[in-house]
C-alpha cells in the first residue's frame, strides 16, 4: 500500500500521543490508585443520620491511617452538615461525604476536590490540605429551588 | 481504409501534483493545541490541593 510520507508521520505522532495518554491514564488508575470519587461504596440514603460515619458529620482524627483526618459532610436541601470548618494546614484529609435526598454537588472551588453525591452511594476524595485560606463549598449540581443557596466553608488554618 | 488504433502506444503521465504540506502543518497544529491545553490542564491538577 502506498502512503505518503506525511501522512505516516501524522498517523506515528498521533499513535504516539494517544499511547502517552493511555499510558498516563493507566499509571494514575493501577499504580496510583486513583479511582472516581463514588467507587463502590453503598448506603441506605434513609438511614444516613445514623450510619457511621455520617451520624457525626464534622472533622476527626483518625489513627493508623493513610490520612491524618476524615472530614464527613452530609447534604441535603439545601445545606451541608457541618456549615463552616477548620482544617490544619498540611493535614492529609479524607473527605467523606453522601446525601439524603437528591442528588447535590461538592465542589471546593480552586481545588481538585470536585465530586457528585447520590443518594446512596458514599463519595471519597483524600487530598493534603497543603496552601492555606478560605474555600467556599459549592453544590454544582441543580437539586431545587434553594440550590443557589447551598454552600459552606472550609478554612485551612496554621 | 481507417487505420486502427489499436497498436497505438500512448503514454498517460499521471503526475501527483498535491501537496500535503499544509495538511501536514495543520494536523501538527492541531496536534500541538491539543497537546498544550492537555498538559497544562494536568498541570493545572498537579498544583492544587
Amino acid at each position: 500500500m502506498h502512503m505518503h510520507k506525511f501522512e505516516k508521520i501524522w498517523l506515528i505522532f498521533g499513535i504516539g500521543a494517544l499511547l502517552v495518554f493511555l499510558t498516563v491514564l493507566g499509571v494514575s488508575a493501577f499504580y496510583l490508585g486513583n479511582q472516581p470519587p463514588s467507587c463502590l461504596a453503598t448506603i441506605n440514603p434513609e438511614k444516613v443520620d445514623t450510619t457511621a460515619p455520617f451520624n457525626e458529620p464534622g472533622l476527626k482524627k483518625v489513627e493508623g491511617k493513610d490520612w491524618d483526618y476524615e472530614l464527613v459532610y452530609v447534604a441535603q436541601a439545601f445545606a451541608y452538615t457541618p456549615g463552616d470548618i477548620e482544617v490544619p494546614l498540611g493535614a492529609k484529609v479524607k473527605v467523606i461525604a453522601t446525601t439524603k435526598d437528591v442528588i447535590h454537588g461538592f465542589e471546593v472551588a480552586g481545588t481538585n476536590i470536585n465530586m457528585m453525591l447520590e443518594p446512596g452511594y458514599i463519595s471519597e476524595f483524600v487530598t493534603t490540605f497543603d496552601k492555606a485560606g478560605e474555600y467556599l463549598i459549592l453544590c454544582n449540581e441543580y437539586c431545587g429551588s434553594g440550590h443557589h443557596m447551598m454552600a459552606s466553608k472550609i478554612k485551612v488554618v496554621k | 481504409m481507417a487505420k486502427t488504433e489499436l497498436n497505438r502506444k500512448t503514454k498517460t503521465e499521471i503526475e501527483d501534483s498535491s501537496s500535503l504540506k499544509g495538511t501536514l502543518a495543520s494536523v501538527f497544529l492541531l496536534g500541538f493545541f491539543l497537546i498544550v491545553t492537555w498538559v497544562s490542564v494536568y498541570f493545572l491538577f498537579l498544583n492544587r490541593f
